[in-house]
């Protein structure tokens, strides 16, 4: 099946800065997509501080989608610039790879959740111990133990899903 | 398309289909912001929706061309709404389904009783009821039989499409198969409009999966279309829109302003006038939108859209005469019979004014002649 | 369902107040163009070029208080010409104005950036709100004011709010200020012909005259 990049495509001149950046990634009803307006890197910063006041002595953690947030360009890279990186970047292959990256605020995990290709399907700053989808649940767990019983005894189990290729 | 014994959970149905956890978990966080819900959404309805048999869908499709159809389940390569298919148990689409003829009648027949109340009925296209129902049917019943029977026992009616919502193109002037939308058929049973020709994916996969995780019907519009897509207007929301503000106007499509990228209103745009989520979700997985590609939006999410003038005027001009369009003939027939019109209660009103005149300058002479010795 | 609010406006309601304009006004414009001219037996003071000359001079010279009267009705006349020139601005240099009066004339001509509209939109009425206080305050004026331009002043005024909340897309869906700001203007082309609007196309033949009347008489303008 043909794929939507292995057209050929010349750009011929480029459009305006106002108003127009590509690519973008597709913003949430409810986001500017105005060039011009900034999105106030300065207020999602004061945000995430007031988060993790609350992750620390409330144990809530947030989730903010940052495609909500009216966001030129600029701003995103002043974003990610002022965030930085931390020690801790995961990779989850689950319908397409999405990267999980603790910045150098602890608590304070970027995520890009991609579809299998390649598109941006969501972009969240997560306050947390760690994201919520890496964590693993008890019937997970359960299955997990027959499964590992399963081979270890040379029998038939039930299959682990992980995926499809 | 059913177990006999216990249903399956959702759950349990991605897992057979190699779907993990975590990727139905991504699925839908990333359709609860699309919908502009709070993000954390995605992780509880993914965790209800695991644990609970899959809702039985019907898929009714009547006087159509089948694009909100392709729209949902087609596209270039497999995407993450595909996974919609393993959320749901799609009990009867007749597009799509293997059986046909008396098996597929039959299949249609047992998933209605099986879960009569239960179903969510998914309906695309208008309902035909000229000709006694003739012009659309299926085994001999008309559509409007095939509807109201099936309302009966749905919990929810998703109206996918412009057509199915308000009618669409075959209910435009003159509307030969006297065609109406579902509303004007059901009254019963709630009815969501999912509008356009064809509606986003993501709009349709959204709508449906936020209903069968919470059970309640979305904030709706007076439209009955659910805000969280149909809340601004393309022209709100429009990447174009400070040339609109500036007043650069592209004056065809391929001036200078065309190539910049400028505001496509004096090309006939509806986008103040349409409500959609164009502008932000775009199409083919946020490729691109028809203003973006270099055409004035359409409106097609809008009821009436076809009959609403040309798709090439802009909406400050004026829709007088048939299909709502303006000429320079109808304006200067009209403007030439009504300065006839004019004229003539001119000439007309002059004239008694000037007998009136000719009174009083008589009174008046003879006022003079009296008054003289 | 398909005839909608905004369809009526700019269809079948503006066709019926096009034609009701255009024939009032070349209805009133004979009905006083062919009057009787009462005959001057005077002998003429100046040869008929000067009068006729006269005549087109008093249009701009009338235009503008003499001095005597400045101080007394400079003010009124400065408001008065300010908000004409802001409502012929906004009328004539809108670029969705310029695509209406194209698609009915044909032509089209360059417009100014739609902010600069909206400035000067405002300004307009603020202007005209204050044309309304000068009338009610001012104890002449008061006195000869009636119905006819009151109403005048409404209807101005209401489609200048209407088309300020249209554009702003204040107050309801945008195709409902559409409609009911195209609903008014076509209230206001029913009523120009009828009412002190119609000075629209009176004020020039009406100096014209009169200073040609006086021109043959020998009077000074």
């Amino acid at each position: 099946m043909s794929r939507l990049s292995s057209i050929p495509v010349r750009v011929e001149g480029t459009l305006p800065a106002v108003g127009v950046t590509s690519p973008e990634p597709r913003s949430a009803p409810g986001s500017e997509r105005n060039g011009g307006l900034g999105g106030g890197v300065a207020a999602i910063l004061m945000e995430l501080a007031t988060c993790l006041d609350r992750l620390a002595q409330h144990e809530e953690s947030a989730v903010i989608d940052l495609r909500s947030l009216p966001m030129s360009p600029s701003d995103r890279l002043e974003l990610q610039q002022a965030l930085g990186d931390g020690e801790v970047q995961a990779t989850l292959n689950a319908e397409g790879a999405s990267t999980l990256r603790e910045t150098q605020f602890a608590g304070i995990w970027w995520i890009e959740h991609r579809d299998r290709d390649g598109e941006l399907v969501a972009e969240l700053l997560e306050v947390a111990r760690f994201p919520q989808i890496l964590g693993t649940v008890t019937d997970e767990i359960a299955l997990a133990a027959a499964a590992l019983r399963s081979q270890i005894n040379g029998t038939s189990a039930p299959a682990m899903p992980r995926g499809r290729p | 398309m059913m177990d006999s014994t216990r249903d399956p959970t959702v759950g349990e149905t991605l897992r057979k289909h190699g779907v993990t956890r975590r990727g139905f978990v991504k699925f839908c966080t990333a359709t609860v912001t699309a919908m502009a819900l709070p993000p954390w959404m995605g992780a509880a309805m993914a965790e209800q929706l695991r644990n609970s048999p899959r809702p039985s869908v019907i898929y009714l499709s009547f006087q159509e061309c089948t694009g909100c159809f392709e729209s949902f389940t087609c596209s270039f390569s497999p995407t993450i709404e595909n996974l919609m298919f393993n959320v749901i148990s799609l009990d009867y689409d007749d597009t799509l389904m293997a059986a046909a003829g008396d098996a597929a009648e039959s299949a249609l027949a047992t998933a209605m009783k099986t879960n009569f109340g239960k179903y969510v009925l998914i309906v695309d296209g208008s309902i035909p009821t000229g000709a006694s129902g003739a012009c659309c049917t299926a085994a001999g019943r008309s559509a409007e039989d095939i509807l109201r029977e099936a309302a009966k026992g749905a919990r929810v009616i998703l109206a996918v499409g412009t057509c199915s919502s308000f009618g669409g193109i075959p209910f435009a002037d003159p509307n030969p198969t006297n065609a109406w939308p579902v509303s004007a058929i059901v009254g019963d049973t709630p009815i969501i409009n999912v509008s356009g020709c064809p509606p986003i994916p993501e709009v349709i996969t959204g709508t449906l999966l936020q209903y069968v995780t919470t059970g309640e019907i979305p904030d709706l519009d007076e439209h009955r279309r659910p805000k969280a897509f149909f809340g601004n207007t393309i022209h709100d929301r429009c990447y174009r829109r400070p040339f609109y503000d500036a007043g650069k106007f592209a004056k065809t499509f391929d001036d200078e302003g065309a190539r910049n990228g400028w505001c496509l209103y004096e090309l006939g745009c509806k986008g103040p006038t349409t409500y959609n989520a164009c502008a932000t979700l775009k199409w083919n997985g946020g490729t691109s939108f028809p203003i973006e590609s270099g055409h004035g939006c359409l409106g097609c999410s809008e009821p009436g859209f076809w009959d609403k003038g040309s798709f090439y005027e802009a909406q400050s001009t004026a829709k007088w005469g048939r299909a709502g369009e303006t000429s320079g003939k109808q304006v200067l027939e009209l403007v030439g019979a009504t300065v006839a019109l004019g004229g003539v209660l001119g000439v007309g009103s002059a004239g008694i004014s000037r007998l009136h005149q000719t009174h009083l300058e008589k009174d008046r002479n003879e006022d003079v002649t009296k008054d003289e010795p | 369902m398909n005839v909608d609010l905004l369809s009526f406006a700019r269809g079948p309601a503006l066709k019926f107040a096009l034609g009701i304009f255009c024939a009032g006004v070349v209805w009133r414009i004979l009905a006083f163009c062919l009057l009787r001219i009462r005959r001057d037996f005077n002998r003429p003071r100046n040869s008929m070029l000067k009068y006729l000359w006269t005549g087109v001079f008093a249009t701009a010279s009338r235009s503008w208080p003499h001095p005597e009267f400045i101080k007394r009705t400079g003010a009124g006349e400065a408001l008065g010409y300010s908000y004409h020139m802001g409502l012929f601005v906004v009328i004539l240099l809108f670029g969705p104005h310029i695509a209406f009066l194209g698609s009915l004339f044909g032509i089209t001509w360059p417009g100014l950036p739609s902010s600069v509209i909206t400035a000067i939109a405002v300004v307009t009425a603020t202007l005209f709100l204050g044309v309304l206080f000068r009338r009610v305050t001012t104890p002449v004026i008061r006195m000869l004011s009636n119905f006819d331009d009151y109403f005048s002043w409404f209807i101005t005024m209401l489609v200048m709010l209407t088309g300020l909340a249209a554009s702003a897309h204040l107050g309801a869906r945008y195709e409902t200020l559409l409609a009911i700001h195209i609903l008014s203007v076509d209230v206001l082309l029913v009523w120009f012909p009828f009412g002190k609007l119609m000075h629209a196309f009176y004020i020039f033949p009406s100096r014209a005259i009169n200073g040609a009347i006086l021109a043959r008489k020998g009077a000074a303008t």
